[in-house]
């Protein structure tokens, strides 16, 4: 395959470019041969890819649709304030602005004292949120890091996955002020940007389970991605426990039975309808999802395929939907909430970027038996999307709270939310 | 004006630090929404380097007019978090709160955007060069058919053509990564000093 788009004429690559902009969606059979596609055949190629390649080979179909940069301050409180209003949520349940101001904010993590660690996307910075007198003071503990999405919290030290090294921060919450020098306990990461952000999750013995994205759209995963693996931080040790996982940036432990589920991010460029994101659970060590072979449980990839069928691979849970984007997950562990509601699963929904009407945004609820089995999907809180291809938030991760509330990060407005019942 | 930069006058960048500190002392906070006439006020710690009206007359300092409001925010965010490193613009932006940063992202988006550069001698064959390598390059998928930037990227159309090869060296020795899932590095990662120079050139020109 060649880099056929550089050879098109000017005015050819024009026409795209002003589709490619976001006011595009308008395929048609002359723009179909100036669909941007990739040869990653020659091994210099991983070492300087194109920088729009991650996102990978348009289709006709799916043309001039691009991910949203989102606003770099977040938003104002006032802002916030106005679009809780219109976040639906069942019965006798209340959203409410936690903190302002936690830019980007990725995955949260209790400290033993109270303190809410926050990582972050793009702006590299760690945050840590206090009570101060009832107000939420939001202090930005790390800085410049590569994209510390992923954290967590065990016995005073605060663990943090920053693309390629995890890094442990001994007594963080009494050194806010001034972070100790941290310790690299893991390291046997790949230095993948794209899908090289992290989402890390203790189990009780203390391993840490952490996904490796491949790289790219679709492909044939690199080694060392694809996969989730869990790490011993105490040793370094590490092993492979699934295979064939594309983006995960959720899971958590199931306090019922100790197995880890996972939220998978499907392929783009399909459509706007499939393949549907998943819900996965790891029922045996080392089972294969399917990426690259085979989508959704049931649906062959049309290039990666390659002779495969899906009935080799471990099917998802649930199909969630496409192009909705589920990030953190957590069981519900609370009290505060309906009893129904114990050891549901809640899903945050990060929302579309490669589909002509964004869906997601939201998070849905799902009600499972340890088994994965009699699986049913709800939407628990919505009104994120603004128009068709817009937002006024973006849910990111959700974490319970000692007193049972739900607390939810928001990339897109820089803020944490706070779902309560009942009070 | 002459050749300033790099200036060693640390201490009248700590004064513009303290000034803008000052300056949004009553504004602070997540409370207010955009605001261009506070951006002029708070832009006046601006002006010194990189124009009276955002646009630049000192060397290796980019005209700020007419940037996308989403990149200079960006921007600032990346200098005060440190994922984008300099000595002069880090102490200045770690001064600065969200509300100035949306405030100097809607004041200089406002403002006109440079001229392209003319030439009484044209470089004919640099400039084709250039052009040639802009395409080749798709530099406008991103920065958009007239390179005028949008959401979170650059305007590069007139950027001051040494500002224009500094940042593409910077990048191409990766001293500069872009920021999130940018990667400027892969985007100039095969061209040679000779291209960078042709892509600055084209682009400062370009009409």
């Amino acid at each position: 395959m060649k880099l056929q788009s550089l050879m098109r004429p000017w005015a050819a690559s024009l026409a795209v470019a002003a589709l490619s902009l976001g006011f595009g969606g308008l395929p048609s059979a002359a723009q179909a041969q100036d669909l941007k596609h990739y040869d990653s055949t020659k091994p210099d190629f991983w070492k300087h890819p194109p920088p729009d390649w991650f996102l990978g080979d348009e289709t006709a179909q799916q043309k001039g649709l691009s991910p949203k940069a989102g606003p770099a301050t977040g938003m104002t409180e006032e802002e916030i304030n106005a679009a809780l209003k219109n976040i639906k949520l069942p019965k006798g349940f209340h959203i409410s602005l936690y903190a302002s101001g936690v830019l980007s904010a990725r995955q949260m993590a209790w400290g033993d004292k109270g303190t809410l660690f926050v990582g972050a996307f793009g702006v590299g910075n760690v945050y840590a949120i206090v009570d101060n007198g009832g107000k939420k003071e939001v202090k930005t503990i790390l800085t410049g890091m590569k994209m510390p999405t992923g954290l967590a919290f065990r016995d005073g030290a605060l663990y943090v996955a920053d693309i390629d090294r995890i890094l442990k921060y001994e007594n963080a919450e009494a050194n806010l002020d001034k972070m100790p020098a941290p310790k690299v306990v893991y390291d046997d990461m790949p230095p993948y940007v794209a899908h090289g952000w992290k989402y890390l999750t203790f189990d009780k013995h203390g391993w840490l389970y952490v996904a490796f994205g491949p790289p790219f759209n679709i492909g044939l995963p690199p080694s060392g991605t694809s996969q989730i693996r869990r790490i011993d931080p105490d040793t370094g040790l590490s092993e492979v426990v699934a295979l064939g996982v594309r983006n995960s940036v959720g899971g958590d432990v199931d306090p019922r039975s100790g197995k880890y589920w996972f939220t998978e991010n499907a392929r783009d460029w399909m459509s706007d309808d499939i393949p549907s994101d998943k819900l996965n659970v790891i029922s045996r060590l080392g089972e294969h999802f399917g990426y690259p072979y085979c989508h959704q449980g049931n649906l062959p990839d049309p290039k990666y395929a390659m002779g495969h069928k899906c009935s080799e691979f471990t099917p998802p849970v649930l199909n969630l939907g496409a192009h909705v984007a589920p990030l953190g997950m957590k069981f519900y562990t609370g009290k505060q909430f309906p009893a129904k509601y114990k050891n549901n699963i809640f899903i945050a929904e990060h929302g579309s970027w490669n589909r002509h009407q964004y869906q997601g945004a939201n998070i849905t609820r799902v009600v499972v038996d340890t088994k994965g089995k009699r699986a049913k999907a709800s939407v628990f809180a919505s009104g994120w999307i603004k128009g068709k291809e817009d937002f006024t938030g973006r849910p990111a991760d959700l974490i319970v709270a000692a007193d049972g509330s739900m607390l939810v990060a928001d990339d897109w407005a820089g803020a944490i939310y706070r779902i309560s019942y009942g009070k | 004006m002459p050749a300033l930069r790099p200036p060693r006058r640390a201490g009248f960048f700590m004064r513009i630090a303290k000034l803008l500190a000052g300056a949004v002392l009553a504004q602070a906070g997540q409370l207010h929404a955009a605001d261009v006439q506070a951006g002029k006020v708070k832009a006046q710690a601006c002006i010194a380097c990189h124009g009276e009206q955002g646009v630049s007359s000192m060397q290796n300092t980019p005209s700020l007019a007419g940037q996308p409001d989403g990149f200079i925010q960006w921007q600032l965010v990346y200098f005060r978090g440190k994922t984008r490193k300099d000595d002069i613009m880090g102490p200045i932006a770690a001064a600065l709160t969200n509300a100035d940063i949306r405030d100097l992202g809607a004041y200089f988006s406002s403002l006109s955007p440079p001229p392209p550069l003319t030439d009484a001698d044209p470089d004919t064959p640099r400039f084709a060069r250039g052009a040639k390598l802009a395409q080749a390059n798709r530099c406008s998928t991103c920065h958009g058919e007239t390179y005028a930037g949008q959401q979170a990227v650059a305007r590069i159309a007139h950027q001051r053509e040494d500002y224009l090869l500094k940042a593409l060296r910077d990048f191409h020795q990766g001293k500069r990564t872009g920021g999130g899932i940018a990667a400027m590095p892969d985007a100039v990662y095969r061209l040679s000093d000779e291209d960078l120079q042709a892509l600055a050139h084209y682009l400062a020109r370009f009409q």
